[in-house]
């Protein structure tokens, strides 16, 4: 588990990726923080931390399958899969390497964004707490839309594909939060209520308010392992069905 | 030992491995032979562990393959058809990530690095990234994966192809000597590079086992095309009735004049070919017809190989080979087994 841990690491890091989706990750942040800064001036306006992170999430929402596309999709594409699958592991253990090697890059790219608090903290006051717990809704969620990507590219030997599907899924992640609250699903408030546990967005909202409620975070964890275990199905079904 | 006994694979509906079952002994190179399409790859990867089989098991030292897959994995080396390289590693980076896979110690490691590289010669390369490499280094870096933390059992899956003569011959080089202690299992659709290297051979079209047996019992079995070349001198009746008459002797397939009164027989013989051709010298100088040449030619592996899997034989004797081993791998189970035993 750990040498294809390594592996992964090494081949974000050997190459220009991780830092590419680290400078533009810092690029929407640095975007964000300049307009809270900007709405600083122009009225009695205070920014929170909490509030950029929940703005920045919809767009980091979509750095996530670009991230994870390669994850299965490449081993299926360089046929180094088979080297995987004969070596003395276990497919969960690949499962689990390559998770983990994602959530590091991730961890990698929130560690960025330290910047930007640090700098505050220099010139203003940050709310310590509250920064914290966004932090942390911010991990969760990350690391659940990494376990959900990393599922998709195991469905295709195409990243790109891999990638726009990741979106798509993304996309309808985002706005299941709206889709629930629509008239039409209103008039059905069993099925509503339904559709809106499955809502993401608003537990981190949650969290950015500095909550950290156990139901959030079961949400989360339970989430991450129904994809992961997901991944682990369509690995080994797809051993069965190969041609 | 390795055990393979009523191995079957379905994809669909369509049969790609049919109940195929035979053994590798210890320290054997065992050659895995068939056209292509005719289930050498499905094989290879369902006794690897990365394919599923839809009936049947392979035993590996002990160990059955789907149920203890991390023990038996240990003792497997597998170079796939297409080589299982990351283009974006380097060669030792590569190198040292599968010794990680397959849990080789950390302080071996290096060592076995270096073994593996040196046996393959791709220390020059070690630090060159692997998509820039050559269709042959990239085989030959797979291979060293293969070899990697010294397995005792190999599957090759056609280690050979796209390398130049000078590597071809390298590499059987380095198979011949893992013989020593290892067991390998090599497929390929080249026949003289099995009979170069193999022990035994099994031969396998459209997924059911054709033959398996030695290379010399493969050839015996074609005794009945053992051809002697004979080149005489003298009276061309006479030497052609002495033949025809000598025992162990099928037909004159050929008699070709040369200059004046040199004349050149081709002659099939059955049996053994060496007592057969002393006869004939025998009875040829008590006649008084002299012999300038003589020498019985190696029946054709190729033909065998080609006989056996197209079954619209014209030759006799290759259809009776065949028809011979269709009946003792008749399309049930049971009997496969008797084959490899």
């Amino acid at each position: 588990m750990f040498s294809i841990y390594k592996k992964e690491l090494q081949s974000f890091f050997y190459t220009p990726f991780a830092y590419a989706i680290s400078a533009l990750f810092m690029f929407l942040f640095t975007f964000m923080f300049n307009n809270a800064l900007g709405n600083l001036e122009q009225a009695d306006f205070k920014f929170t931390f909490p509030e950029i992170f929940y703005n920045v999430i919809f767009y980091f929402i979509f750095l996530i399958p670009i991230l994870t596309m390669r994850t299965f999709a490449d081993e299926r594409k360089f046929g180094t899969e088979v080297l995987l699958m004969t070596s003395p592991v276990n497919v969960f253990q690949i499962i689990i390497g390559k998770y983990l090697a994602n959530i590091t890059v991730f961890l990698f790219m929130i560690a960025g964004s330290l910047f930007f608090p640090i700098f505050t903290a220099l010139h203003g006051e940050v709310i310590m707490s509250q920064l914290i717990c966004a932090y942390i809704g911010f991990f969760f969620w990350g690391a659940m839309f990494i376990a959900i990507g990393q599922l998709v590219s195991a469905f295709t030997e195409n990243s790109i594909i891999a990638a726009i599907i990741g979106e798509i899924i993304m996309f309808v992640f985002i706005f299941i939060d709206d889709f629930s609250q629509t008239e039409f699903i209103a008039q059905f408030p069993h099925i509503q209520s339904v559709i809106y546990a499955f809502a993401a967005q608003p537990r981190f909202a949650y969290f950015s308010q500095g909550f950290i409620r156990l139901s959030d975070i079961v949400f989360f964890i339970s989430a991450i392992i129904v994809a992961l275990s997901w991944n682990y199905i369509v690995i080994e079904k797809r051993r069965w069905n190969r041609g | 030992m390795i055990t393979i006994e009523n191995l079957t694979k379905f994809y669909g509906n369509n049969r790609a491995v049919n109940n195929i079952s035979f053994t590798i002994n210890d320290n054997e190179i065992l050659g895995f032979l068939g056209p292509n399409g005719a289930g050498k790859s499905t094989t290879m990867n369902m006794i690897a562990g990365y394919l599923p089989m839809t009936s049947g098991t392979v035993t590996i030292y002990g160990s059955d393959i789907s149920k203890e897959p991390v023990k038996a994995k240990k003792n497997i080396g597998y170079l796939p058809e297409i080589p299982p390289v990351y283009p974006d590693m380097r060669v030792k980076e590569y190198l040292s990530f599968c010794a990680g896979l397959k849990r080789i110690p950390s302080a071996e490691k290096s060592s076995e690095i270096k073994r593996v590289m040196n046996l393959l010669k791709i220390e020059d390369v070690s630090h060159k990234l692997i998509k820039n490499l050559s269709k042959g280094y990239k085989q030959r870096v797979g291979f060293a994966q293969a070899l990697l933390g010294n397995p005792k059992f190999l599957i090759l899956d056609e280690p050979t192809v796209g390398l130049d003569p000078n590597q071809v011959v390298e590499v059987r080089q380095i198979i011949t000597d893992l013989r020593k202690e290892h067991s390998v299992i090599f497929s390929s659709h080249i026949l003289s590079e099995v009979s170069a290297v193999c022990d035994r051979v099994v031969i396998i079209n459209k997924g059911n086992i054709k033959a398996v047996d030695t290379i010399e019992n493969l050839e015996k079995s074609l005794g009945g095309n053992l051809v002697l070349h004979i080149k005489i001198k003298g009276n061309r009746s006479t030497a052609s009735n002495v033949i025809e008459l000598t025992d162990g002797v099928k037909e004159i397939t050929k008699i070709e004049p040369e200059s004046n009164d040199f004349f050149n027989f081709t002659v099939k013989i059955d049996g053994d070919g060496d007592e057969v051709k002393n006869a004939i010298m025998t009875e040829l100088i008590s006649h008084s017809v002299q012999i300038s040449e003589i020498y019985t030619e190696k029946p054709d592996l190729e033909n065998v190989f080609v006989e056996l899997i197209n079954n619209t034989s014209s030759k006799s004797g290759m259809q009776e080979l065949y028809d011979e081993i269709k009946a003792e791998n008749p399309q049930d189970s049971d009997s496969d087994e008797e084959v490899d035993e």
